[in-house]
C-alpha cells in the first residue's frame, strides 16, 4: 500500500498525492507559469510547512511536488551525488508520497531535483531541473532592503552587482566567487543560479531543459525556460572563466568534469574525483579508468566494475 | 570721457534690529559720477561713511534708496537692483575692490592668489604666472614667500599680496580702501605708481587714502562725504 | 544720464539649471519649510544658512528629490528638456540622481558603502552607468582619489580604515566621478576638526570652480558659507527671511534674524 493512500481513522487518505493539497499545487503552478513567462524574475509564493526543516530543500520539494505525476522519473542529487543523505531522503519522500519512479541515470530522468550541481551529462529537451535555493536574491548581501532590491530589479539597476565583482578582482586579482555566481537571464534580470559551482553556469546557457528554482524559506520561485540566454556577469577585460583542475578524475579519468577533493587516509593522502557520482560510474562502466581507481578499489572506497 | 559710475540719490541708513531697532543714518541724496581715467578721492572725517559708500559702489552694502549705474561691458547696469549673478559678473570683469585686509584662504599660495584674477579672465597659466611674479617682485615681496600661504605673513606682506592681486590686471573700475595703511614709504610709492598706471590705462578710480601725500599724488578730484550727512 | 537698466536680461540668459517655485513641506501642523522659490544657474553656488530646526535640511531633502514636498515645483534643466523632478517617474529620478546630480551627506557613512573599497566606492557610479571595463574603471577611480588627495595606495582599503576627513573626501570623489551638473551638500564639514575642515573647504572650492558645478550647500557655519558660496538664503522657522549675494547678506544684513546670526560669529 502506498503512503499517500494510507487510510486515516475516518477512511480517508491521510494526505494528498505528492503531499501537497491540490490548491497549494495550483498556487505553485501559477507562480511557476509566471516565472517561466518572465525569465529570471522572482515570483513570491505561499511556501508551505513541509515535513522537514526549511533550509533542507523545502523550496525544491514543493516545486517538484507541484509538477510531478505518475509518469515522471525522478532523480535527486545533492552535491552531485545520488547517495547522500539529503538526496536519499528526498527521493524516498517522493517514492512514498507520489509513487515516484526514481532513477540515478541523468538521461532517464524527467525531473532532476538538485542541490549544488547540474549533472555532467547534457540535459535534454523535455527534462526539468528543479533547484533548491537558499537565497534567491543575488543582490541581498549588497542591499539589505527588499523594497530597494525590487526597485533595482524593476529598473535593471545592476551597477552594484558589478561593484561586488570589482571588489573581488581588486582584492584577489580575479573574481573569487566560485559558486552561486550571478547570471544575467534573457538580457534582463540578474539571477542567483543557486549555490551551484560557477563551473556549471555555462550549462544553463540556452539549455534545452526547463529550469525551475524554489526557495522555501524565502518564499520565491523563479525559472529559466528552455533555450534562454544565461550569461555570467563579468568585465570586458576580466572575462568569466570556469574552474579547471590540473589532474583528471582519479577514478574515471574524466578531464572535463567538476572534481571534488577527497581525503582517503590519515596520512594526508587525497584524490580528486567527479562530484557527479552517476557520471563517474557510467564512465567506469564504459571502461574509463583513472590513475587511482585500483588504490581506491583496494580500500573498498568504490567497486571496480572492471574487476567485479 | 566715458562715464563709468553714475550715482543717483543714494541714501544709506543702518537699522539695528537687535538693539531696539536703532536707526543710524549715514548719508542722504548722494549724487556724483566718475569717468574713465579719473581718480576720485573720498574725503571727510572718520565715521562720515566713506567706507560705506565704497562698499555700496561695490554692491557689498545695499543702499536704502537710490541707483548706481555701473558701465559693464559697454552698458550701464544698476548694481543696486542687479541679481547676484550679474553683480558677480560685474565684479569679475569690471569692478575691483582693494581693501586693507587680505581675506586669507587656507592653503592657497601667495602666487596663486595673485594669478587667480588673470586665470578667471582667461589668461594662460604661463602668462598668469609671469605677470603675477613680476607684480609680487615689484611690490618687494621676497620670492621665498611666493609659494607659501599668506596666513603666516605680516600685515604689510599680506597687504602687498592683496595689492598685487588687485593691480596685476586692473579692472575698468577700481575701488580702493586705505591700501597703504601699513606700508613703508618705498612700497607706498609703488602703490601710487600702480594707481597712476591703472588710470593711464583708462581705469576709473574711487578711493579712500588716509595718507595725505598719497592722496595728493593720486587724486584728480575730491568728494567730501560730510556734505551728504543727513541732517539730524 | 538716462540709465538703461535691465538686469533681468543678463540674469535669464542662459536658462537656469534649477527652478524652485513655492516649495513647502509640512509635518502635520508644523512647518518644515514654506513657500521657497529661487533659481540656480550653472556654476552658481547657493548657501542655505540658519540654525538647527530652521528647515534648511528639510528644504535640501525636498530639492534633492529625497522627500516629496507637499506643494511646489522643482524644475531641472540638466538635460534636453526641463524636468519636473516630482512628476517624472521614480526610475527617471533615480537615474538623474546617479548621473546629473550628486548628494554629499554630512555623515560620510550615509553616502559611502563602508564595506566596499575606496576604488569600488568611486567606481560604483561608473558601473551604474554601464561601465564594464575593470581597467578603465580603476584608472578613473585612481584619478579621482588623487584629485581629492587620497594616496593611490589606499585604493583597495575600505572607508572604515579612513579618518573622518578622508571619508568625506572619498564621498566627494564618489559623487563627482559621474561629472554631475548639480551637487547638494548637507553640512559637508560638520563633525570635522578645524584643520581638516580647512583642507576640505579648499578642495571643494577648487573642484567647484574647475568643474563649473552648480551647488547647494546647507551649513550653519557662516565662514563656510562665505568661502564657498556665491549666494545665500537665510532660513528661520521654515521660511526664507533674507537672500542675496553672500557678502551682501553677511556684511550688510537687513533682517533681524540675520543680524543676530552674523553678530553671533566669533572672529579669530
Amino acid at each position: 500500500m502506498n503512503a499517500h493512500q494510507s487510510v486515516g481513522e475516518n477512511n480517508k487518505p491521510a494526505y494528498n498525492y505528492a503531499y501537497l493539497d491540490e490548491q497549494t499545487k495550483r498556487m505553485i503552478r501559477r507562480a511557476l507559469l509566471k516565472a517561466v513567462a518572465i525569465p529570471g524574475y522572482q515570483v513570491p509564493f505561499g511556501s508551505r510547512e513541509m515535513p522537514l526543516a526549511r533550509g533542507w530543500g523545502t523550496g525544491g520539494i514543493q516545486v517538484t511536488a507541484a509538477i510531478i505525476g505518475p509518469d515522471d522519473r525522478l532523480k535527486v542529487i545533492d552535491q552531485g551525488a545520488d547517495d547522500t543523505t539529503n538526496a536519499v531522503s528526498i527521493r524516498r519522500f517522493f517514492e512514498r508520497t507520489a509513487d515516484a519512479r526514481t532513477t540515478e541515470a541523468t538521461d532517464e530522468a524527467t525531473i532532476i531535483q538538485t542541490r549544488h550541481r547540474i549533472p555532467e551529462a547534457p540535459l535534454k529537451s523535455g527534462q526539468i531541473m528543479v533547484y533548491q535555493v537558499p537565497q534567491p536574491e543575488p543582490l541581498r548581501k549588497l542591499e539589505p532592503h527588499e523594497a530597494e532590491t525590487r526597485k533595482m530589479h524593476a529598473w535593471a539597476e545592476y551597477g552594484l552587482m558589478q561593484v561586488k565583482l570589482y571588489e573581488n578582482i581588486a582584492r584577489f586579482g580575479e573574481v573569487t566567487t566560485t559558486y552561486d555566481y550571478p547570471v544575467m537571464v534573457n538580457g534582463r534580470y540578474v539571477m542567483a543560479p543557486s549555490p551551484i559551482p560557477k563551473f556549471d553556469n555555462p550549462k544553463m546557457q540556452r539549455s534545452p531543459a526547463l529550469q525551475l528554482f524554489g526557495a522555501g524559506r524565502e518564499k520565491r520561485i523563479y525559472a529559466v525556460p528552455p533555450h534562454t540566454s544565461v550569461r555570467s556577469l563579468d568585465f570586458e577585460d576580466h572575462p568569466f572563466r570556469i574552474q579547471s583542475w590540473e589532474q583528471p578524475c582519479g577514478l574515471c579519468g574524466a578531464a572535463d568534469s567538476y572534481l571534488d577533493e577527497v581525503v582517503i587516509d590519515d596520512q594526508g593522502g587525497r584524490m580528486f574525483v567527479c562530484s557527479d557520482s552517476h557520471h563517474c560510474e557510467t564512465r567506469r562502466a564504459e571502461g574509463h579508468r583513472g590513475a587511482m581507481l585500483a588504490d581506491a578499489s583496494a580500500l573498498h572506497l568504490v567497486e571496480d566494475e572492471a574487476k567485479s | 570721457m566715458t562715464t563709468m559710475i553714475q550715482v543717483e540719490n543714494v541714501a544709506k541708513e543702518f537699522t539695528l534690529h537687535n538693539q531696539g531697532g536703532v536707526r543710524l543714518p549715514v548719508f542722504d541724496n548722494v549724487n556724483f559720477s566718475v569717468a574713465a581715467g579719473e581718480a576720485l578721492v573720498l574725503a571727510g572725517a572718520s565715521g562720515a561713511g566713506k567706507s560705506s559708500l565704497l562698499r555700496i559702489l561695490y554692491g557689498n552694502y545695499r543702499p536704502t534708496s537710490g541707483r548706481i549705474a555701473v558701465t559693464h561691458a559697454g552698458r550701464p547696469i544698476d548694481i543696486v537692483t542687479a541679481v547676484p549673478r550679474t553683480v558677480l559678473d560685474i565684479r569679475r570683469r569690471t569692478l575691483g575692490f582693494v581693501s586693507q585686509f587680505l581675506r586669507v584662504i587656507p592653503r592657497v599660495s601667495a602666487l596663486d592668489i595673485v594669478r587667480d584674477p588673470l586665470l578667471a579672465r582667461g589668461a594662460s597659466a604661463e602668462e598668469a604666472s609671469e605677470r603675477a611674479k613680476a607684480m609680487l617682485a615689484r611690490l618687494n615681496l621676497p620670492p621665498r614667500l611666493w609659494d607659501l600661504a599668506p596666513a603666516t605673513f605680516s600685515g604689510g606682506e599680506q597687504q602687498r599680496v592683496n595689492i598685487a592681486r588687485s593691480f596685476v590686471d586692473p579692472s575698468p573700475i577700481m575701488l580702493i580702501d586705505e591700501p597703504t595703511a601699513s606700508l613703508d614709504a618705498g612700497n607706498r610709492n609703488v602703490v601710487v605708481e600702480l594707481i597712476a598706471e591703472a588710470r593711464a590705462q583708462g581705469s576709473a578710480i574711487v578711493g579712500i587714502f588716509h595718507d595725505e601725500a598719497v592722496r595728493e599724488a593720486v587724486a584728480t578730484r575730491y568728494l567730501d562725504i560730510t556734505d551728504f550727512r543727513k541732517a539730524a | 544720464m538716462n540709465i538703461q537698466v535691465n538686469p533681468q536680461q543678463l540674469a535669464l540668459d542662459p536658462a537656469s539649471l534649477l527652478s524652485v517655485a513655492g516649495v513647502s513641506r509640512f509635518y502635520g501642523e508644523r512647518i518644515g519649510c514654506a513657500d521657497v522659490s529661487f533659481d540656480l544657474w550653472p556654476g552658481e553656488v547657493l548657501g542655505i544658512v540658519g540654525e538647527s530646526g530652521s528647515g534648511k535640511s528639510t528644504l535640501l531633502r525636498c530639492l534633492a528629490g529625497i522627500d516629496k514636498p507637499d506643494a511646489g515645483e522643482v524644475l531641472f534643466r540638466g538635460g534636453t528638456e526641463p524636468l519636473d523632478i516630482y512628476s517624472v517617474a521614480e526610475q527617471e529620478r533615480r537615474r538623474l540622481m546617479r548621473t546629473a546630480w550628486g548628494i554629499v551627506h554630512q555623515n560620510p557613512r550615509d553616502g559611502l558603502r563602508m564595506d566596499v573599497s575606496a576604488g569600488g566606492n568611486v567606481g560604483e557610479r561608473l558601473m551604474d552607468n554601464g561601465a564594464r571595463h575593470y581597467g578603465k574603471i580603476r584608472e578613473t577611480a585612481l584619478d579621482w582619489l588623487q584629485r581629492v588627495e587620497i594616496a593611490a595606495g589606499r585604493i583597495d582599503d575600505r572607508p572604515r580604515q579612513f579618518s573622518g576627513g578622508m571619508q568625506q573626501r572619498l564621498q566627494i570623489a564618489r559623487v563627482l566621478v559621474s561629472e554631475p551638473r548639480l551637487v547638494f551638500m548637507d553640512e559637508p564639514t560638520g563633525g570635522l576638526d578645524v584643520s581638516v575642515q580647512a583642507r576640505l573647504l579648499d578642495l571643494l572650492r577648487v573642484l567647484v570652480r574647475d568643474l563649473g558645478l552648480a551647488a547647494i550647500i546647507v551649513t550653519h557655519d557662516l565662514a563656510v558659507a562665505r568661502l564657498l558660496t556665491d549666494r545665500l538664503m537665510v532660513m528661520k522657522d521654515g521660511r526664507v527671511v533674507e537672500q542675496g549675494l553672500t557678502d551682501q547678506v553677511l556684511d550688510d544684513p537687513h533682517h533681524a534674524y540675520t543680524q543676530l546670526l552674523t553678530s553671533a560669529v566669533l572672529t579669530v
